[in-house]
């Protein structure tokens, strides 16, 4: 906790100089006072009472006040003044009542001046005239303030507050003739000290306790009061009736405040109990304090700013028996801890931020900032009105949406919604998640799934499909027309992807091998690819990216396209054999009809008829086993899945991972199929997109995920004979020592199906109960109940 | 002002905390930010919330400058406290809910240098488990890992729960990211030490594991860099900083989007800037939202102003 930071400062003719220090006292303190000379300070306590000076390094004791042979109730300080104009004179408070005066101008050991013992119980403050020499000013327990002069015996006035007990006194630093007395009920009064029946006039002030005030230094009008409701409050005595400036909130009740020198917003407050810590507060920041000083280990008492032209020195005492010189340089500033801004990325990419209002309201003008080309994410900026801060340290909440087709989480939404994972060919499934993708405008992903179609799927249907367009030359050539226009679409996702492209390509080569190698009919597209002869040139060249593209969109292009297109009946069943053949040999079947079907899956339309692919198995085996082997593509689509997964796109991963099922699945380790899966799972339900999700957790086939359906379903049985719960062991309830489940004709155990009437809750095999009831209504346990069957 | 902005769960409301001592609930459907609870309890300046999983119920913590963190929960369209937990000596800084797998544990980091886990054990009843000087000086930011289970799934009997490794990272006074691993006798430990921040810690986000292989932190700090740190091995032990972006003033917040992919920063110099990790690795800004546009003026009239 030492900090040696040094502050000098000149002020007038005096030089202050010191370092943020401590030294220890014998006893708790009560209140402190500085003397005007802001050299020395006095500390009172119960059972202290002395004098120390203020050196540069450290505190020196220059005097003990507490003489006499047997200590007086007298001495039990309750609070302590030091004269602001001279520099002999001290006032005391004690808890006995009396109020003594001081006189370290007194050559004797014992400095004690006067005692005025009017007060019936403990006086809690005392205070001087800030300018009258002789004025003294208490207020008590009992609920009196009393004026003295201390030129006279006993006091000038008498000041009831018509109230239980006075907690302090301030005589106004500008009104000769005024002071404040603050009151335990919660009121503050204002006096004139040449009125003693009445006061000038009362407000309530805080809810509990008033415990402290004081005057602002400078603005005449100004009073600080502090109570037990935790608060402290600035209030404007010079309208005609109190008006709240400001209101602090501190987080304990308040014993002391102090308006710090030469800053007209700032004030320095203790607490009562709880909170040790001393704070000084800007009253236009009432939550946050400008500064806080911790050195206190117990309840701070006394507080006071050394001098009254001194911002940067402040003095305390406190009940841990400790006097304390802060430096103001070297408190801890909560303010520049706090957080000025509050961000948080929402689920659907919007994102809500706060900050200083100040600064964001100068550009509320501006519009929405556009992103850089690539990457479109437009922000749409909403002022709150609900937010009713101002000025200083208030903040603006904004949540910026982002526009469709931006960071925005919409697509996922829908893309949820739409995909088919199951119940149809694996082709129509690849089709038609390519295009719901390419409607949400994922050129990318509608990619894959083409891709994926292409390379699983049997391409025997696909020239069925093209038949109908050949047929008629305007189909052709407004599917010509489609591509390029989908090519231009799909360039700035193709960009970001290039090991996707590589992949792609490569799968495609073989196509395109094909195609080359069956030229049966000549097609504009088909152009470049006949240009080579040469195979090798499309296995390892990079010139494939557009060509490919053109093949892969076709596929699923004609077939959204035409839906009235008939595909032949045959293909179903067909198909569905495939969707359960492992992944090798269904690729060479995709290579093994593209010879035949005049090696077109893409756009080439076909004239020869679609053959059933079987027969042709045993030669494409030979023709092609060499080139490709059968995991060829795995790997591949291992990686695209991988890739997609570290795109934050599991979706696309789960998506695939279901479709084509036991094709891939082997490829993937299970640890990270399952945290695809969960990944997935709490992505749509945050999304609340509860049946897709449920969806997807019964199409998995990771037994952690599927199981999830189950959590929490509970089956209940119970025995059938004693009709109380049955434990889990099984067959025979433990209460009865009986099988359960008997069957009523043939009386052996049930296992499997067992069918029971639901009125006598006898049953058996569904075989013997049917034949039961064929031949009689009653029920075959002999229980008399007329049982039915339906 | 306000200090934080938590959207839920579902992304329909979001509760803001601020000096004035209030937590608010906004409803930001279809566009709107209807208030919808203003709620007060706190002494001091709110500084974070956090909402927990619905599957617990609308629940949220709040921790104050006062001291104190306060759980609230709405139960019949009312918000109400829940549970306040003062154990700690100074301001609270930062709360974080764990991943709901592992039930209803709220961290709380304080200025006091402690982190205490509150844990949920049913019937009103919270566990406390503390932490002492995690960071000297003060924790400014708590953040809990994704839940990843070891080893895999399929060997844990269906019905067992499974058996968690808890981690969480805070982020301190004293420069440093420190990562938490709760050992099998339920206490925590320092497992890791992250250092790279020249000043204070202000945020650490870990990163919501969504199909990725990797664990990733991004942390902010005063010094006004931002680093993402990486952990690629299995084990957890060796984690490398890759700096994001260093800025002219303090980073206030990292926040991750939901996939895991895009990186929103919120700094000092009031402007909010979006991240991306490119194919290469390398993290680029992908756009911006300036907030301190005019901010010169604006900074001479603040002071003359005054608050409410």
């Amino acid at each position: 906790m030492e900090k040696m930071s040094r502050v000098t400062t000149a002020l007038g003719g005096s030089v202050l100089t010191g370092r943020t220090m401590h030294c220890h006292l014998d006893a708790p303190a009560n209140a402190i006072s500085v003397c005007r000379d802001a050299a020395q300070v006095v500390v009172a306590g119960r059972s202290i009472f002395k004098i120390y000076a203020i050196e540069e390094e450290q505190f020196v004791e220059k005097l003990n006040l507490r003489v006499g042979r047997k200590p007086s109730l007298n001495l039990s300080c309750a609070d302590v003044v030091w004269h602001q104009m001279d520099e002999n004179l001290l006032a005391t408070a004690a808890t006995n009542g009396v109020v003594v005066t001081w006189n370290l101008g007194r050559p004797s050991r014992n400095k004690q001046d006067q005692l005025f013992t009017e007060h019936k119980r403990t006086v809690n403050k005392v205070c001087f005239h800030p300018t009258e020499a002789h004025v003294l000013l208490s207020g008590s327990q009992d609920g009196f303030m009393k004026c003295f002069d201390l030129r006279r015996k006993d006091s000038v006035s008498t000041f009831s507050g018509q109230s239980e007990s006075v907690r302090d006194v301030q005589f106004s630093i500008r009104d000769y003739f005024t002071f404040a007395s603050t009151f335990e009920n919660g009121n503050v009064q204002l006096w004139d000290i040449r009125r003693p029946d009445r006061c000038e006039r009362m407000f309530t002030a805080h809810n509990g306790p008033v415990f402290c005030c004081d005057w602002h230094p400078e603005d005449r009008g100004w009073l600080a009061t502090g109570g037990r409701d935790k608060m402290v409050k600035v209030w404007d005595m010079t309208t005609h009736r109190a008006k709240e400036m400001h209101c602090v909130q501190t987080i304990a009740s308040v014993a002391r405040v102090k308006w710090r020198p030469e800053c007209r917003h700032h004030l320095a407050t203790c607490s009562m109990m709880v909170d040790h810590n001393i704070y000084v507060w800007d009253v236009r920041r009432p939550f946050v304090p400008a500064a806080m000083f911790e050195e206190h280990r117990d309840v701070t008492t006394g507080i006071a700013w050394r001098h009254p032209h001194d911002p940067s020195f402040l003095l305390s005492g406190s009940k841990d028996s400790s006097l304390c010189q802060h430096l103001f340089r070297d408190a801890s500033q909560p303010v520049e801890r706090a957080n000025p801004e509050g961000l948080c990325y929402g689920l659907f990419g919007d994102l809500a931020f706060a900050a200083k209002e100040s600064l964001v309201a100068a550009e509320s003008g501006r519009k929405p900032y556009t992103g850089d080309r690539r990457h479109p994410i437009f922000f749409k900026r909403k002022l709150d009105p609900a937010e009713p801060f101002a000025g200083l340290a208030s903040s603006a909440l904004s949540v910026f949406e982002t526009e469709p087709g931006g960071g925005a989480m919409r697509w996922f939404v829908d893309t949820a919604e739409r995909y088919a994972l199951a119940g149809r060919p694996l082709a129509e499934l690849c089709d038609h998640n390519a295009k719901v993708a390419r409607e949400l405008g994922r050129n990318q992903v509608a990619q894959t799934w083409t891709m994926l179609r292409t390379i699983y799927c049997s391409p025997g249907l696909l020239p069925t499909a093209n038949l109908s367009h050949s047929v008629g030359k305007g189909g052709s050539c407004g599917l010509q027309l489609m591509n390029s226009f989908n090519l231009k679409d799909m360039a700035p996702g193709l960009g970001s992807e290039t090991r996707l492209d590589r992949s792609k390509g490569d799968a495609r080569s073989d196509t395109v091998l094909l195609d080359s190698s069956a030229t049966l009919i000549t097609n504009e597209d088909n152009e470049e690819t006949e240009g080579s002869d040469v195979p090798a040139d499309y296995l390892l060249g990079d010139v494939e990216g557009e060509d490919d593209e053109l093949y892969l969109l076709d596929p699923e292009h004609t077939h959204p396209e035409e839906p009235e297109c008939v595909l032949p009946q045959e293909a179903f069943p067909l198909r569905h054999e495939i969707v359960d053949t492992p992944p090798g040999p269904e690729h060479l079947q995709d290579k093994a009809d593209s010879p035949h079907v005049s090696g077109s899956e893409a756009d080439v339309a076909s004239l020869a008829p679609v053959d059933s692919s079987f027969s042709l198995l045993s030669v494409s085996h030979a023709l092609y086993d060499s080139r490709l082997p059968p995991d060829f593509f795995s790997v591949l689509v291992r990686d695209m899945l991988h890739f997609y997964a570290e795109q934050g796109d599991v979706q696309m991963a789960v998506s695939v991972l279901i479709v084509l099922g036991e094709r891939v699945r082997k490829d993937i380790d299970e640890q990270t199929q399952e945290h695809w899966y969960t990944s997935y799972i709490d992505l749509l339900q945050r999304f609340r997109l509860w049946n897709v999700s449920n969806e997807v957790v019964k199409l998995s086939t990771s037994r952690a995920v599927s199981c999830l359906n189950q959590a929490s379903t509970t089956l209940h049985v119970n025995c059938s004979h004693c009709k109380r719960p049955m434990s889990s062991r099984g067959w025979v309830c433990d209460r009865c020592h009986r099988c359960a489940s008997m069957c009523a004709v043939c009386h052996h155990v049930v296992k499997g199906l067992f069918v029971w009437c639901q009125g006598c809750s006898h049953g058996g095999h569904l075989q013997h109960i049917m034949k039961w009831l064929e031949g009689s209504s009653h029920c075959p346990a002999g229980c008399g109940h007329l049982c039915e069957y339906s | 002002m306000i200090h934080d902005a938590q959207m839920d769960y579902y992304g329909t409301r979001l509760a803001t905390c601020s000096s004035d001592r209030s937590v608010k609930i906004f409803d930001v459907r279809n566009g709107g930010q209807i208030l919808i609870a203003d709620l007060r309890g706190h002494e001091g300046p709110v500084w974070q919330v956090a909402w927990a999983h619905p599957m617990y119920g609308n629940i949220l913590a709040s921790c104050s400058y006062d001291r104190k963190v306060i759980i609230w929960r709405e139960e019949n369209g009312t918000w109400e406290k829940s549970h306040e937990h003062a154990g700690h000596d100074s301001s609270v800084n930062s709360v974080c809910w764990a991943p709901h797998d592992y039930g209803l544990i709220l961290a709380c980091g304080s200025s006091d240098g402690a982190i205490s886990l509150l844990t949920y054990t049913g019937e009103g009843q919270w566990e406390v488990k503390k932490i002492n000087n995690a960071h000297t000086i003060g924790c400014n930011a708590v953040s809990w890992a994704p839940a990843v289970i070891p080893g895999s799934l399929i060997d844990q009997p269906s019905g067992q729960k499974p058996n968690y490794i808890k981690k969480f990272a805070s982020g301190g006074c004293d420069n440093l990211i420190k990562l938490w691993k709760e050992e099998e006798d339920g206490q925590w430990k320092e497992e890791q030490k992250l250092e790279a921040h020249s000043d204070w810690v202000r945020d650490v986000a870990w990163a919501p594991s969504i199909g990725l292989p990797t664990s990733t932190i991004a942390s902010c700090s005063q010094d006004g860099r931002v680093f993402i740190w990486t952990c690629d091995d299995a084990s957890g032990n060796t984690w490398s900083p890759k700096l994001l972006h260093k800025f002219n003033d303090v980073v206030w917040h990292v926040s991750w989007s939901i996939t895991a992919n895009i990186l929103a920063v919120s700094g000092g110099d009031n402007k909010v800037t979006l991240w991306k990790e490119s194919v290469d690795g390398q993290w680029v800004c992908i756009s911006d939202v300036n907030k301190g546009q005019g901010s010169v003026s604006a900074s001479v009239t603040e002071g003359q102003q005054n608050e409410q």
